[in-house]
């Protein structure tokens, strides 16, 4: 089965085997998918070495949550991996659901995350409450980390750049396995499934509660085969633990699947999960601030600006609204992440020019000011601007396979591919802001006339004004899944050709007096 | 973007929807269905990024040419994001340049008729696809590959154009004669005045000016009322 495989320790028995590695590891996933419940009893004796003893469970808890020293040498990186395996595949594969005692974590500030930020005794309480959300968040949050670390080490280690030494490479090399893309995959999904979490999401999404509801009453999407009488949330579903281990395995995946540059996976990924305030991963701001980032980042990537300056915008007033009550360690943490949604949305914005909250935009200026003017203004200069923010503020991209240690120099780096792919679309719309300067003051306007003024041919600005169109017009989402939407126009402005003749118009917006007439009917009232 | 599932067959569907995508057997039948579109004219993103999917986990099963037909594919649904969605799942050396092998030249080819596309340079666009045989070796696989670029090509000047003269056009479109007449008026249905092709307004190019003004819900005032019941004057 499944983890018997690659989740103890014959993992490193596998590792010194041939290529066909992958295979039997992507096999062990389809297996899995196929699984007929009941059939545990043949994965004991593969996992029998490792037993977890009562004692060192709570030890290897805490440890799975615990963040790996950034600077930690490579054989704690593999001694980590094994850990982890293990610790999956006691969680995952024994007989029946397992009954854990969550680490009670020393520090409580860690785990204080309440808006109020208050600790008083409903927060303890509470804390004890929620502590499965965050310490199944730090797991899986740690967990996919050290991947994206180790896969990014690695490749710096291949290409000779940043020295690495001979034993470094060599263990590296003698090790594909290790922290391999496939395995991760299977943790996650494995995770998924177990707690049938797709089922129960969908169940809540009906408005049912899923832990009493029977999986026919969600009828439609069910796998042939399912026992259509059992409960949806199932043996492992209704636990916390696995309940949570579950949930937070779909962020998880949206995140490495964007680490590998599968957008489009990524958002489909999020199908079952609705994005709102309520969701289940806002109660932990780490999570829900990873969400929206890796979120808004793909919807970048799919050059649906639109929407991605909605995602980041959201996370971003909710964070500048909540920060003065946290001041914990855990917020320091994302404070650089904020500083890169910062940037990326400073290069929505210039590529989709977007009125944006009003804490938001003097946020902007004050951190990103002079990038911000400079990209907006458009023109070959802006070009670098685009390139720094864009490398300052993505994810590490990791590439799922292995490098090539004999031949360095064709090991690129992989944010130096998608950003090569995504300049070629910013390098599309630089004359954008000129052009739009120029139009907002004319009704009508010859192209000869126009072209003059911008001094370019007018052929290049008649391709340019059918570039400016084709870019206005973008998928924005207006309900369902993630990756639904309705083709809108973004821009404030349109235009029309008729032979030479540029025909303008404009999408004015109404004053809006209903805030402030309520708002100053408040103060007197 | 297109997510048309219409012509989705179910085995395909169900193998998409299910941890199969990451099975290295399915390689077969996805490189079939590729394969099918490319014969019937039909496209699948999702399909086609599920087995890029799955080249990049297993390099060993790669079919180069598998991988270009899903490119030029690709490049039939312009001006969507797809075509670069697809390189994304490319190996990182497939961009550098000078190329590295024969498979990154094409893609390095493909990615500059992106490119032509993307800025609207359509002249050029035709004229660098005559330059050189590869690209007629590339695109060949994919049937009616010209008239799907054409109808793309015609969408986004009518999103833009009220009135275009026919020289312009027809360097655009590549056609000229017979062949234009009957494409612009058959397939994109405009009319052809003299030197001048009229496209009918439609909602993208009749460029009216329009003022969003703001919605008042009844709710908003919800409180104001509320207030003034519990306090009469």
């Amino acid at each position: 089965m499944l983890a018997s495989q690659n989740f103890t320790g014959t993992t490193r028995r596998l590792r010194e085997e041939s290529d066909t590695d992958d295979e039997v590891l992507a096999s062990t996933l389809v297996d899995e998918a196929l699984r007929d419940d009941g059939d545990y009893d043949d994965m004991e004796s593969a996992g029998g070495s490792l037993q977890i003893s009562g004692e060192n469970i709570q030890q290897r808890l805490a440890a799975a949550a615990t963040p790996l020293d950034f600077q930690a040498p490579l054989q704690n990186r593999f001694d980590s991996y094994d850990n982890y395996c293990t610790l999956f595949h006691f969680i995952l594969n024994s007989d029946g659901p397992v009954d854990l005692e969550l680490p009670t974590v020393g520090s409580l500030s860690h785990y204080v995350d309440t808006p109020t930020g208050q600790v008083d005794a409903t927060t303890v309480a509470s804390c004890g409450l929620n502590a499965p959300y965050y310490w199944a968040w730090d797991v899986i949050d740690e967990f996919i980390y050290q991947f994206n670390s180790f896969c990014s080490h690695r490749n710096v280690v291949a290409r000779k750049e940043a020295g690495g030494s001979e034993e470094e490479r060599k263990l590296l090399c003698d090790n594909p396995q290790t922290w391999g893309c496939y395995s991760v995959l299977n943790v996650l999904y494995s995770l998924i499934q177990r707690s049938q979490m797709n089922e129960q999401l969908a169940a809540i999404k009906k408005g049912q509660d899923p832990k009493q509801v029977t999986i026919s009453d969600i009828g439609d999407q069910m796998e042939p085969g399912a026992d259509l009488g059992a409960i949806v949330s199932g043996e492992y579903g209704s636990r916390p633990l696995y309940r949570m281990l579950g949930y937070f395995s779909i962020i998880g995946l949206l995140r490495v699947h964007c680490l590998l540059g599968d957008f489009t996976l990524a958002l489909k990924t999020l199908d079952d999960i609705e994005l709102n305030k309520k969701a289940v991963f806002a109660r932990v701001m780490a999570a829900h601030f990873t969400t929206y980032y890796y979120v808004g980042f793909s919807y970048m990537m799919m050059r649906r600006y639109a929407d991605a300056i909605k995602a980041f915008s959201h996370i971003l007033v909710y964070v500048s609204r909540t920060k003065n009550f946290q001041k914990n360690a855990q917020f320091d943490s994302i404070t650089k992440k904020n500083d890169q949604m910062y940037a990326l949305i400073a290069i929505c914005v210039a590529l989709c020019p977007t009125r944006l909250d009003d804490t938001i935009h003097a946020s902007l200026r004050e951190k990103y000011g002079e990038q911000f003017t400079k990209m907006q203004r458009g023109g070959p200069d802006a070009l670098q601007i685009y390139e720094q923010l864009f490398m300052s503020a993505c994810p590490k991209f990791i590439s799922p396979i292995p490098p090539d240690f004999d031949k360095p120099e064709s090991n690129i780096d992989p944010s130096q591919h998608h950003l090569q792919i995504f300049m070629a679309d910013v390098r599309n719309s630089m004359l954008a802001p000129t052009l739009k300067s120029y139009l907002k003051l004319y009704t009508t306007m010859d192209l000869n006339k126009l072209a003059a003024f911008i001094e370019v041919d007018p052929e290049v600005l008649r391709t340019q004004l059918l570039v400016y169109k084709q870019r206005s017009r973008q998928t924005r989402w207006i309900e369902g899944g993630l990756l639904e939407g309705d083709t809108v126009n973004t821009s404030d402005l349109d235009f029309a050709l008729q032979g030479d003749l540029i025909h303008i118009s404009e999408a004015k917006v109404g004053r809006r007096l209903v805030d402030w007439y309520l708002r100053n009917l408040a103060k007197t009232y | 973007m297109t997510f048309d599932t219409s012509t989705r067959p179910e085995h395909i569907q169900g193998i998409l929807s299910s941890l199969d995508r990451y099975n290295p057997e399915t390689v077969t039948i996805f490189q079939d269905y590729v394969q099918q579109q490319c014969e019937n004219r039909t496209y699948d993103s999702l399909a086609n990024l599920a087995l890029l999917k799955l080249y990049q986990f297993n390099p060993h099963l790669t079919r180069d040419e598998t991988i270009t037909n899903i490119l030029v594919k690709a490049l039939t649904v312009f001006p969507s994001a797809d075509f670069g969605l697809c390189l994304h799942l490319l190996p990182a050396n497939a961009l550098t340049e000078p190329p590295i092998d024969p498979f990154a030249e094409a893609v390095l080819k493909l990615f500059s008729l992106s490119r032509l596309l993307e800025a609207c340079e359509y002249r050029d666009f035709w004229m660098t696809l005559d330059s050189d045989d590869l690209y007629a070796d590339l695109v060949t696989d994919c049937a009616g590959f010209e008239e799907l670029i054409r109808l793309r090509i015609a969408s986004t000047i009518a999103q833009s154009n009220r009135e275009i003269t026919r020289e312009l056009l027809e360097g655009w479109l590549n056609l000229v004669g017979d062949g234009f007449d009957s494409f612009v008026k058959g397939s994109c249905g405009w009319a052809i005045e003299g030197d001048v092709v009229k496209i009918p307004l439609n909602k993208e190019n009749e460029a009216k000016t329009t003022v969003t003004r703001e919605n008042v819900k009844f709710d908003q005032f919800q409180r104001v009322i509320k207030r003034a019941y519990e306090q009469p004057a």
